[in-house]
């Protein structure tokens, strides 16, 4: 199940005025204890977090909301960044590989799911060919991408271990977006 | 007894130090008198470091100081024209004419001289920016669209480390003009000072053993802005002004932070300013510029 999130909503009730720009830390703050309460009382898989309302994320806020949403361990709920134009991925981007971690965007345009942040260059590959080939075990990316199975391995566990794609038994799934 | 502090008649950040020199002691036991007759331009820095001085001064308990008002009815018009005098109201008892601040169409002052004491006033102030600033920053310097995005970033981090870090309120300003000293290019300057505890002060208790005999004003800056480092615990803090100088290393453009008796500075190939420059005559708190230059067409 996916649950959408909509940062512009959280980000007006949480100043409680018609701002687009999520900014400072204490909004920061406000909006991810927001998200952490709606999805307290949800029992979704994936939450999508929807940036479309919003004009500008610093670099402040994109620390307090999607960092420390990230840095909270793994819960039951895998992230995803939805409606994120190209301008505004680089503070996320900047913050996340501060942070070495890692989240998938989906651009307005519903293309294909981007990384923003760190993750290690043969898992990047690794996602970009689940994203385009759907579910994958680890001798199916080897074939796909020429590799030794030790290496598709270690690419596939490092994005479950970020959080990048969901396995079920031998197979690593893309996460969900729509 | 009353002491006249000069303001200088190219007030900006380089004649910042004469201004600050002329404190004395800090801070000052006698009444101070502003002299402002004579100054011809004042860049933001200049404007909003002599509020600074004025809030200092209330909250070092200190007697409410004169200030005395340009002679040039043009430079008045600008102060007016840039919100100083509405905020110096309250700081200093203005002696001199001064005129009433008129707006018509678009400005290069694109954030009149505020006050920053809280969170909301950062957002107010990043919400009010993002119009002038796209017309300024891609329209007349060439930056690229996303530019914008960018200098409001560093416009709102460089307002959140007053709310986080001074202790008490400050103030903001920004404006473009033609460099035509030093650049011989149109510019647009953030500036932004407090009068708060200042980036030792604030750094002491977390990064001072490190440094060791070399800890002071100085050696708080290169803490900050070089290493990213701030008094927080939190591993994600210190980034904003390290994503600053990013960009601006990108855009050819200088940052300058001066503390207490320090200044650093990242130094584009266009300015002959020292990286850094200690012992300076003590002012209170921070006070940052950022410049921001027109990009050069590239050669073909």
């Amino acid at each position: 199940m996916i649950q959408t999130i909509r940062i512009g909503h959280l980000l007006r009730e949480a100043v409680a005025a018609p701002y687009r720009n999520l900014v400072t830390r204490p909004t920061g703050a406000a909006v991810r204890s927001r998200i952490e309460e709606t999805l307290a009382g949800s029992r979704c898989l994936t939450a999508l977090l929807d940036f479309s309302e919003i004009e500008l994320v610093d670099l402040s806020c994109a620390d307090e909301v999607v960092a420390k949403l990230l840095l909270a361990g793994p819960g039951a709920c895998f992230f995803v960044l939805q409606g994120l134009r190209e301008d505004q991925h680089e503070a996320i981007d900047h913050v996340l590989t501060h942070h070495r971690l890692a989240v998938a965007a989906v651009p307005p345009d519903k293309g294909e799911p981007r990384l923003l942040g760190w993750v290690p260059s043969d898992a990047r590959e690794a996602f970009a060919c689940i994203c385009d080939r759907g579910p994958l075990g680890v001798a199916d990316l080897a074939r796909a991408m020429g590799w030794l199975e030790t290496r598709s391995r270690d690419a596939l566990r490092s994005l479950a271990a970020h959080r990048l794609v969901r396995p079920i038994g031998e197979v690593y799934h893309p996460l969900p977006t729509a | 007894m009353t002491r006249v502090v000069e303001v200088p008649a190219h007030f900006d950040d380089r004649s910042f130090d004469s201004f600050a020199e002329g404190f004395g002691e800090w801070p000052p036991e006698p009444k101070l008198l502003f002299d402002a007759r004579a100054t011809q331009w004042a860049s933001p820095y200049g404007l909003i470091g002599l509020l600074t001085a004025g809030q200092a001064l209330a909250e070092a308990g200190r007697e409410k100081p004169l200030l005395t008002v340009p002679t040039s009815d043009e430079v008045k018009r600008y102060w007016a024209r840039a919100g100083f005098f509405q905020q110096a109201a309250e700081l200093f008892e203005l002696h001199g004419k001064v005129p009433r601040a008129t707006t018509t169409g678009p400005s290069d002052v694109l954030l009149d001289v505020t006050p920053v004491r809280a969170s909301e006033d950062v957002h107010s102030v990043v919400d009010k920016i993002s119009e002038g600033a796209s017309r300024i920053l891609h329209g007349e310097l060439g930056l690229e669209m996303k530019a914008t995005l960018r200098f409001s970033m560093a416009l709102s981090e460089a307002c959140q480390n007053i709310v986080e870090h001074a202790g008490t309120s400050g103030w903001v300003a920004v404006q473009a003009y033609t460099f035509r000293r030093r650049l011989g290019r149109r510019v647009v300057v953030i500036a932004v000072s407090d009068s708060g505890v200042g980036f030792r002060r604030s750094l002491e208790s977390t990064h001072a053993k490190r440094f060791g005999e070399r800890w002071g004003d100085g050696a708080a800056l290169e803490a900050a802005l070089i290493q990213g480092v701030s008094r927080f615990r939190d591993p994600g803090r210190g980034q904003g002004l390290a994503f600053i100088k990013r960009f601006l290393d990108q855009w050819e453009g200088k940052i300058s932070i001066r503390s207490g008796t320090a200044r650093l500075s990242i130094v584009p190939s266009w300015d002959e300013d020292a990286p850094l420059t200690e012992r300076l005559a003590y002012f209170p708190g921070s006070q940052v510029q950022i410049i921001i230059p027109a990009q050069q067409a590239e050669r073909p």
